[in-house]
């Protein structure tokens, strides 16, 4: 299999790299990359795989493009807005280098589906959004094996490291598990803009050498990345021999759908669907027992659009208005994405809050099953 | 008896119990001090890190330094930095 004119041209500066040469470049276009998440992360990971003649790139999202996804996500053009993200980022990546086999898989990824996905591909990027979706796919690349380039994002600081099938330890290991993480995206916390720029750069940098047999991998240490201080900082970490996924007596054997990864004590609060919350507000009559809606996003999120009788009291000022809320009813949280609703639930339960409930998935889950004319900031 | 004071890093999704730093002084030999002071400075923060059996959360690693912890009462070098690290999970 040797390079088309056109293909000489286009590589000619990664032809130039002894390291890399034809038969890596040929390596490249045989080779098989899937990124999980086409957000911050996926982006720039793709753009630049593309680029380099990764010979086919499979990404999984289910999400539609958004306005607020435009500050950091660069596969993505003010004209994709409502678009479903694998297809504008197809389109995208076929401008720039019509050689790359594009595979959108515009679905979420579960236990269903995570480990014939993974196992169709050579290495795999994990860009997600979600810590329940990258322990499914540390578990599918472990028991796959499957190389993994894993990497996060919080406001302005980031995080990688990669796995590679018995040459060192995986992501379970680092971190075994987030069941009380109360981790919250970057729709709730902010991200600067650049920041998963330098973070899914690295991600493709690692699959680049993974596939060439460059240089050492990100194997057994952690990459931190302070983008105030513009500091990296390593910090190894070894394989557990207790790891639940890679250990000597692993406990997951198959894939399975991860609990939530703030999975509540069972009963300890009630975990509403948006059909189950519409329900309860089309049942809740003036005569009957009340029912409080709480909004616990900030007052500009309240601002751009709310559920009608939801009254806004941000999380960070609940705590004071806990007192007012006992014996008021059934009381439910909802926030944009669920995680900040969950904490509400768990603060008002370690103030004596009986049975609190909370919108499992947020606002986003009732713009896309109950009303999608809710305007979300 | 004289301990400590030494620098602590605070991992990005636990900077709103130190509102918003990213480094902060706290005093102790061992982590269990260090994080103690620092919870005497920034209430609720420990618990976000050490369970209610005083483990290390699973989605929490400390390091001195380079070195990492896997008990609270490991010594800490004279002037070695806690590094307090958290699972991230924005994409």
């Amino acid at each position: 299999m040797t390079l088309a004119p056109r293909e000489l041209a286009r590589y000619s500066r990664h032809l130039l790299l002894g390291e890399v040469g034809l038969a890596g470049q040929e390596r490249l276009r045989s080779a098989r990359v899937l990124i999980v998440g086409a957000g911050g992360l996926g982006s720039p990971a793709a753009l630049y795989l593309a680029a380099c003649g990764v010979g086919t790139l499979g990404l999984v999202d289910f999400d539609r493009v958004e306005l607020s996804n435009l500050q950091r996500q660069v596969l993505f053009t003010t004209a994709d807005v409502g678009e479903p993200k694998t297809a504008a980022a197809c389109t995208r990546l076929a401008a720039l280098n019509p050689e790359v086999r594009l595979e959108p898989h515009a679905r979420e990824l579960r236990a269903a589906n995570a480990g014939e996905l993974v196992d169709a591909y050579d290495v795999v990027l994990d860009g997600s959004d979600r810590l329940d979706t990258r322990y499914l796919v540390n578990d599918a690349c472990v028991l796959r094996r499957r190389p993994l380039v894993s990497a996060a994002i919080h406001r302005f600081e980031g995080q990688a490291m990669t796995y590679v099938p018995g040459r060192g330890p995986c992501y379970r290991c680092l971190f075994p598990s987030a069941t009380d993480a109360g981790a919250e995206s970057c729709a709730e916390a902010g991200v600067l803009g650049v920041l998963p720029g330098v973070l899914g750069t690295l991600q493709a940098t690692e699959a680049i050498k993974l596939l060439l047999g460059l240089g050492t991998p990100l194997v057994g240490r952690l990459l931190s990345y302070d983008a105030l201080a513009l500091e990296f900082r390593e910090f190894p970490f070894a394989r557990r021999p207790d790891c639940a996924v890679c250990g000597e007596r692993p406990t997951i054997t198959a894939l399975a759908e991860p609990a939530p990864a703030c999975a509540p004590a069972a009963g300890a609060w009630r975990s509403l669907s948006a059909n189950e919350l519409a329900a309860l507000l089309a049942e809740a009559r003036p005569d009957g027992p009340p029912l409080v809606l709480i909004d616990v996003r900030e007052p500009h999120e309240y601002a751009a659009g709310h559920l009608p009788g939801a009254q806004s009291v941000p999380l960070a000022r609940l705590e004071r208005a806990l007192d007012s809320l006992a014996g008021a009813g059934t009381v439910v949280f909802v926030c944009r994405s669920g995680a900040r609703s969950e904490r509400a639930c768990a603060l008002a339960l370690e103030r004596g809050l009986r049975a609190p409930a909370h919108l499992a998935g947020g606002l986003l889950g009732w713009v896309r099953w109950i009303d999608p004319q809710l305007p979300l900031a | 008896m004289l301990v400590t004071a030494r620098t602590v890093r605070i991992a990005s999704p636990l900077r709103s119990y130190t509102a918003g730093a990213a480094v902060v002084r706290a005093a102790g030999d061992t982590a269990a001090q260090v994080l103690a002071d620092l919870e005497r400075h920034h209430p609720g923060i420990r618990f976000r890190m050490i369970d209610e059996q005083d483990r290390i959360r699973p989605h929490i690693r400390l390091y001195a330094g380079d070195r990492e912890l896997h008990g609270l009462e490991e010594a800490l070098g004279r002037d070695e930095v806690l590094h307090v690290i958290c699972a991230l999970s924005g994409g």
